[in-house]
């Protein structure tokens, strides 16, 4: 109520009048004192009044300018009102037209390396393992720009402050089918293998956020992909209420004094180790924000080198949502 | 990636077909063994709206499976999502007809939702941003398509015949030839080519879904169904190991993935 008080136009009308007036009172004071009377007894009291009525004009704009652009409190205080929501609807429609122009030059670049890659192919037959290498190295930035551009998007979403959770028609399987299908390449060309399969086969469909579900498992195969020995094994099942999206690599597992901070905001690996970062560290702390605002949860269990089970494995709880009698959102 | 005798037609509806990333697309496509069709606007002039018109009429003509559909076509403040005016009208007149959008844009589900909400509820309609590989756009084609082919080639030299149950072997093994081409592998039939044509065509749908156990126990017999299956696709590696002059081990073709079922991996 008092932000949206402050937020109103009348108010910063008012305020502009009154940080005006205190100008020029102010500045009139010495003239109006002394025409008033002989004495300088008119100034000062005048001079007082406008500078507070100077600072009070600017400090009402200030604050009213502030609970019009930005949300009371902080990003997640903005239950009230439109402002969050507004920001961030202005700022996704600007990514979506900056994003396909950002896209442009990595677009002309994988297409001359694909078109590379058929001539070599064509002329000899076979590519040396060598140039291969560097071609797939290409070939991989397109998946990492398109997990960077989903992050950025949802960042955006999450720097809205609490939006409605969604219980849209999803089907699961088909998430994670998709997703598979734009790791798979890159997973073979590391000589790695994603298998994927859902308890029951036929999983059917749920009531969420479609959106936030690809979002979260896209960061957490790709995770994955990246530190596994050899395979991955993504995994779907539902319980009443519930269901299950459990990602699992054969990697060297994750030291228990990283795991505390695996889900924290811009942690890396590599910056504990100081390393040069390879990862924005902006993932896991995205996905398990989002599963939280599905009402779900994310957590990891890891065990780590040199035990012979060493592996990591990421699961991903949601409600199943309105058709089951799962909890409304 | 292995590929599928898919005989079938892909029409490719792009203002800047030539370029490298559809170029990429089609290569892929056409090794994968769809004819693609590109659509060009007669005369040097093509806007969006004479691209609308060829590619319904190119829609008419060569009755393809699917359509690949660009979003933007040109800079034009008009054409910059002509591809969604094209595709209300695709669905409108051929309900049933694949389409995927091949975008650069942010789709995201949000303006998918969008867009969605404008067809019909059950349109075969799919988003795919171009910064995907070539093999992901053929799969989700594949998957929009929905059916299988008759014959899936896997890994290049195993071909499966889903109508005539048959499957051969090309290359070396003087066994595996016959007078005209390749003969088909006696020793794979019945139960046998059951279990591999479910794996093949689960592959072929998805590579990396794993069949369980409980979908493959059906072609096995006796008490202990998991023994037997065990047996069978140990039966299927060795002649298929054979006809190929090579041992086929535990991590090879047919993955037994950690007590939950087969998938199948062929080499590249």
């Amino acid at each position: 109520m008092l932000r949206r008080w402050l937020a109103s136009g009348r108010l910063r009308v008012a305020a502009a009048a009154l940080a005006a007036a205190g100008t020029l009172s102010a500045a009139l004071a010495p003239l109006l004192g002394e025409a008033v009377s002989e004495s300088l007894w008119g100034i000062e009291p005048m001079a007082y009044a406008g500078g507070v009525a100077l600072i009070a004009g600017l400090g009402l704009l200030t604050a009213s300018y502030a609970a019009r652009g930005m949300p009371a409190g902080g990003p997640a205080a903005s239950g009230e009102g439109q402002a969050p929501e507004r920001w961030s609807e202005i700022t996704q429609r600007y990514f979506e037209v900056f994003h396909h122009d950002l896209g442009r030059p990595l677009s002309r670049i994988v297409g001359k390396e694909r078109e590379l890659r058929a001539a070599l192919q064509e002329r000899s037959g076979e590519i040396d393992p060598a140039v291969a290498d560097l071609l797939d190295e290409i070939e991989r930035q397109a998946p990492n720009f398109r997990l960077m551009m989903s992050n950025l998007q949802a960042l955006i979403q999450l720097e809205g402050g609490p939006t409605t959770v969604r219980e849209d028609a999803v089907e699961p399987a088909e998430v994670v089918r998709r997703i598979v299908e734009r790791y798979h390449g890159v997973a073979v060309e590391a000589g790695k293998q994603i298998t994927w399969w859902s308890e029951p086969a036929e999983f059917g469909i749920v009531y969420s956020d479609g959106s936030a579900i690809e979002h979260i498992v896209t960061n957490l195969i790709d995770n994955a992909v990246r530190f596994a020995a050899g395979e991955v094994e993504v995994k779907l099942t539902r319980n009443p209420t519930h269901f299950f999206v459990r990602v699992w690599d054969d990697g060297l597992g994750i030291p228990a004094q990283y795991v505390a901070h695996l889900f924290d905001r811009g942690w890396t690996p590599e910056a504990a180790r100081r390393d040069e970062k390879v990862s924005s560290g902006l993932g896991l702390f995205i996905a398990q924000t989002l599963a939280a605002r599905q009402r779900g949860g994310l957590t990891v269990e890891s065990v780590t080198v040199p035990d012979p089970d060493h592996h990591t494995g990421f699961l991903l709880s949601l409600p199943l949502g309105r058709s089951t009698g799962a909890p409304p959102a | 990636m292995a590929d599928a005798r898919a005989e079938g037609s892909i029409l490719i509806v792009d203002d800047e077909v030539a370029s490298p990333i559809v170029s990429a697309v089609r290569r892929r496509l056409e090794a994968d063994g769809w004819r693609t069709v590109a659509v060009e606007p007669e005369g040097g002039w093509r806007s969006g709206d004479e691209f609308e018109a060829a590619a319904l009429y190119a829609i008419e003509e060569a009755k393809p499976d699917g359509v690949l559909l660009d979003v933007r076509f040109g800079d034009a403040r008009d054409d910059l999502f002509k591809g969604l005016d094209i595709l209300r009208k695709i669905v409108t007149a051929h309900p049933t007809l694949p389409v995927l959008m091949f975008t650069q844009y942010a789709q995201g589900p949000d303006r998918e939702t969008a867009v969605r909400s404008t067809l019909r509820w059950d349109a075969p309609v799919d988003f795919i941003d171009k910064l995907a590989s070539p093999e992901e756009v053929v799969l989700r084609l594949r998957r929009l398509i929905g059916t299988a082919p008759e014959v899936i080639r896997m890994g290049g030299r195993i071909t499966l015949n889903v109508s005539a149950k048959t499957v051969t072997v090309t290359g070396k093994s003087v066994e595996v030839s016959g007078p005209s081409g390749p003969a088909a592998l006696a020793d794979i039939h019945g139960m046998r080519f059951e279990i591999l044509r479910e794996l093949a065509v689960a592959w072929y749908k998805s590579p990396g879904r794993l069949v369980p156990f409980s979908a493959l126990e059906r072609y096995s017999e006796g008490e202990d169904a998991r023994a037997s299956l065990r047996v069978r696709v140990r039966e299927i590696k060795d002649v298929l190991g054979k006809a190929l002059g090579e041992h086929l081990g535990a991590g090879d073709l047919i993955i037994n993935v950690r007590d939950q079922g087969y998938r199948l991996m062929p080499k590249e």
